[in-house]
């Protein structure tokens, strides 16, 4: 489809949402290791794979098997939403009568691969491997098998086997959740360096203890070992994979069963059950409630821009803001394209290039082939024509588009049409052209008025929060509406940038668990809210909620 | 006498030069299947996985999900016997709009006792029962290499998932060149009023030794070959419970839901008659030398001599 990275994002949302209300409708299924493939199924339906969904049986599409057949709600909720059937069709998973079975079935015009009894996909996917070698056909073989699948001596036979017949035409990934059906893996059958100890939830975070690529890679295969549910990551991965002559890749993906719902994140409890009906509003609006924080470098060492990169990228930002000042629009001058050009290599990272410059209109190409993901311009320079071909050519090149207003300005109208299909809108809550200022109270009443705007004309891209957000504003921003916060020098200006991202996010997950709680408590009471925190058995995360709901009296 | 393995890649090298999507696979035991001749001649059309069955199953699968022919071969031991959930779930369940399972040969020499000197870990005698309760599947056991032939031609030719259970040993031929076979049909290789044998595989020259020494006794004895053990020739085996009354059934398989088990569940059904199985009495093999062959399955009853004496037997048990 060829999607840019936050259409990505939005399309990838949606199939969670499906995942939910599907297996909720079911009464059973499997929501976590749906979630935990959620962003591998996205990028490559999205971007990567070769399909029609009018012709399912296309000779040349691109082949995906999900090995790990009991994550079908994951796979069906993505077929509906790269357009095979309804959405509505979903409401009949596992049902009699229903071609979307409980595992993946050719009964399912579109599905690949008969799923369900694990550990059988990847040989099935070699012989389709080796078929399209046969009849010298181009297109490429993704499949996806899950690391409890790995247990299963048959991933050992396929994986020899792939390797000697050097099927460089296969690509699989391995959904490295660290959960299986009984318990974690590492204490069902260890995949990695054994642990001792009982902290074995925590074990995923050391990466040093990662051994299963070795496996691989001693199976011959070319192994690239990324986050799984970054989708810079996945798109770099793939890019390679498909370049790779001669060896077959194996994507290992670092990921979190249940990922995107707190009560699920890491929870075996999640591998194979379905969400009861009261709790589904607020899974949906958790879902709702993602965000991103993104360091603005500009507030670093401007004289060492590829170190501040680095950091951010250490730090783990989400993505990086880029401040284009070019001393017309705004009084100070920072940087152009060609410094973009000069960063693009160092990293895969999203880059959100926010132009404050003068007649965006003449310029923005540059930065579309400086590497750009997303290019934002300011409303103040555009009129509805020149904006309308700034938003074609970034959509053209799978570009995010943004559009940004300063502290004075509204939204005008002519931006209208465009809502829809904006991936971004940035509300200034400082006056652009330098940093280090306070952030504007006023911006949070400007925010509320917005917000009903966008709703009405149907936007559903990020809002971003830029200028003077901290940790004593970011709550608040995010009560507001905003889904992405730049961070100047309250991230970037501090010594340890992953402590400070780790600080913001968390600031902004006690908004959004306060949130949360008093939608829980709005829809059933404090019997529904205690249900719901009820549900958070992994980390501290329930005595946080237990706090929050005691001081609101929400329990 | 003609040995089956040879005949079947003889056909198989045939087929691949007609049909490009004629595809091969074994599981390191290509020599001794002989498929590897096949290997020779079409390289790019021959895959060994090793010796991983599991594996040699399923990728036989997506090869045909891609519109191959696959034949995938090895010892029938390690087919149904270790790979049945490759083989059920992966081949027989799976079925493309319009169609029933995928489009993959499991061909196996080594079948029943006759296999002798490996022993009993190796003489498969559960394989008829298992593979003819899964969906989908169709399975025959040739009796001699001219059903060998045109058993593969056939199978190459009609879409679907097939089993077939070749003889280890060289065997004698029973069926003309002339000879036609069609899927779910058994064929009548001596006619008689008496009694029916109805045998397959190596029992079919016993059950055609049993008739002629019946026949010197004065008893007229019917032999059918009912290599398809499934669909089986629910009428054929009708009309000869009608006109003979009693029916003998012989095979080198476990009695329990082999070949005589689906001769029972169809005759009981449409035209009950005494019947009586020979095959191995849910007994484990042990080790023959080829010589010593006879003695093993002797062991288990499965000779012409116990043929007529089952005969005899069971004339006196007629409705």
């Amino acid at each position: 489809m060829g999607l840019n990275y936050y259409q990505i994002k939005k399309n990838i949302l949606r199939a969670r949402k499906l995942v939910i209300k599907s297996t909720n409708l079911a009464g059973s299924g499997h929501p976590g290791g749906s979630f935990s493939m959620a962003e591998i199924l996205g990028c490559l339906f999205y971007k990567h794979l070769k399909f029609d969904p009018s012709n399912p049986s296309w000779e040349d599409r691109d082949r995906l098997v999900l090995s790990k057949g009991h994550a079908a709600p994951g796979l069906f909720s993505n077929m509906a939403v790269a357009g095979y059937f309804p959405e509505t069709e979903l409401e009949t998973l596992r049902k009699f009568g229903s071609k979307l079975q409980g595992h993946p079935d050719l009964k399912c015009p579109g599905v690949e691969f008969c799923g369900g009894s694990l550990g059988t996909g990847l040989s099935y996917s070699i012989g389709i491997a080796l078929a399209a070698k046969i009849d010298n056909k181009n297109h490429h073989i993704y499949t996806i098998i899950g690391d409890g699948e790995s247990d299963e001596g048959q991933v050992w036979e396929a994986a020899m086997t792939a390797s000697k017949y050097k099927l460089d035409n296969l690509t699989a990934f391995l959904d490295r959740n660290f959960i299986q059906q009984d318990s974690y893996t590492e204490k069902v059958m260890p995949l990695d360096k054994n642990l001792e100890g009982d902290n074995i939830s925590e074990m995923w975070k050391d990466a040093s203890r990662w051994k299963t690529g070795d496996k691989w890679r001693s199976f011959g295969w070319n192994v690239i070992e990324i986050d799984g549910h970054r989708i810079e990551q996945l798109n770099s991965a793939i890019a390679k994979a498909n370049a790779t002559k001669g060896v077959p890749t194996m994507v290992i993906c670092r990921t979190i069963k249940g990922k995107a719902v707190e009560h699920m994140e890491d929870n075996p409890q999640w591998h194979g059950k379905a969400p009861d009906s009261d709790i589904v509003p607020l899974i949906n609006l958790e879902l709702d409630s993602q965000f991103m924080i993104a360091p603005s470098i500009i507030a670093g060492d401007m004289t060492n821009l590829e170190n501040e990169v680095k950091r951010c990228v250490n730090g783990r930002a989400d993505y990086i803001h880029l401040d284009v000042m070019d001393g017309q629009f705004v009084p100070t001058k920072t940087f152009d394209h060609n410094k973009i050009k000069e960063l693009r290599p160092l990293t895969v990272i999203p880059f959100d290039s926010h132009l404050m410059i003068s007649e965006p209109v003449k310029h923005v190409k540059d930065y579309v082939e400086a590497g750009s993901d997303i290019i934002t311009v300011h409303a103040e320079v555009c009129d509805e024509s020149s904006f309308g071909e700034i938003h074609d050519l970034l959509k053209q090149n799978q570009v995010g588009v943004g559009l940004a207003i300063n502290p004075d300005t509204d939204l005008p109208e002519w931006s209208y049409k465009f809502l829809p299909t904006l991936d971004q809108i940035i509300v200034m809550s400082v006056v652009p052209g330098k940093s280090g200022q306070k952030y504007i109270p006023e911006t949070h009443e400007k925010m509320a008025k917005l917000s009903s705007i966008l709703n009405e004309r149907k936007f559903t891209g990020y809002i971003e929060a830029d200028g003077g957000v901290n940790l004593e504003n970011i709550g608040s921003c995010f009560e507001d509406g905003a889904r992405a916060f730049v961070g100047g020098s309250a991230i970037i200006g501090q010594t340890d940038v992953r402590a400070a991202i780790r600080e913001f996010r968390e600031q902004v997950l006690q908004s959004r668990r306060r949130i949360l709680i008093e939608k829980a408590h709005h829809l059933g009471g404090s019997e529904l809210a205690n249900k719901w925190i009820g549900l958070h058995i992994v980390g501290k995360k329930k005595d946080q909620l237990i706090k929050i709901a005691k001081e609101e009296n929400l329990i | 006498m003609g040995d089956m393995r040879t005949e079947y890649v003889k056909t198989l090298i045939e087929l691949g030069r007609e049909n490009q999507k004629v595809v091969v696979l074994g599981a390191d035991t290509t020599d001794s299947l002989k498929t590897s001749g096949f290997g020779k001649e079409f390289p790019d059309r021959f895959f060994n996985v090793g010796i991983a069955e599991a594996n040699l199953v399923s990728v036989s699968a997506g090869l045909a999900v891609s519109g191959k022919i696959s034949f995938a071969s090895t010892y029938a031991i390690f087919l149904p016997g270790r790979a049945v959930d490759q083989i059920r779930n992966g081949i027989a369940y799976p079925s493309p709009p319009g169609k029933k399972g995928l489009n993959v040969k499991l061909v196996v020499s080594h079948g029943g006792l006759s296999v002798g000197p490996d022993g009993g870990s190796h003489q498969q005698i559960e394989d008829i029962a298992i593979m003819r309760v899964i969906p989908n599947f169709r399975v025959f056991i040739p009796a001699d290499t001219i059903t060998v032939s045109k058993l593969v031609r056939l199978m190459a030719n009609e879409y679907g998932p097939f089993y077939m259970r070749m003889a280890r040993s060289k065997t004698p031929i029973v069926h003309s060149n002339s000879q036609e076979f069609q899927i779910g049909k058994g064929i009548t290789l001596r006619d008689g009023s008496d009694c029916t044998i109805a045998a397959c595989g190596i029992t079919v020259r016993m059950a055609l030794e049993a008739a002629e020494t019946l026949q010197q006794e004065g008893i007229s004895c019917r032999v059918l070959d009912m290599f398809s053990v499934k669909p089986i020739d629910g009428d054929l085996l009708e009309k000869a419970a009608r006109e003979t009354g009693c029916i003998v059934t012989s095979e080198e398989h476990n009695i329990l839901g082999g070949m005589g088990s689906a001769v029972a569940e169809s005759v009981s059904e449409r035209y009950p008659v005494p019947i009586k199985r020979i095959g191995a009495q849910d007994m484990f093999g042990e080790s023959a030398r080829d010589n010593e062959i006879s003695l093993l399955l002797e062991k288990h009853g499965i000779t012409s001599f116990n043929m007529v004496k089952q005969v005899k037997e069971i004339r006196s048990k007629k409705l």
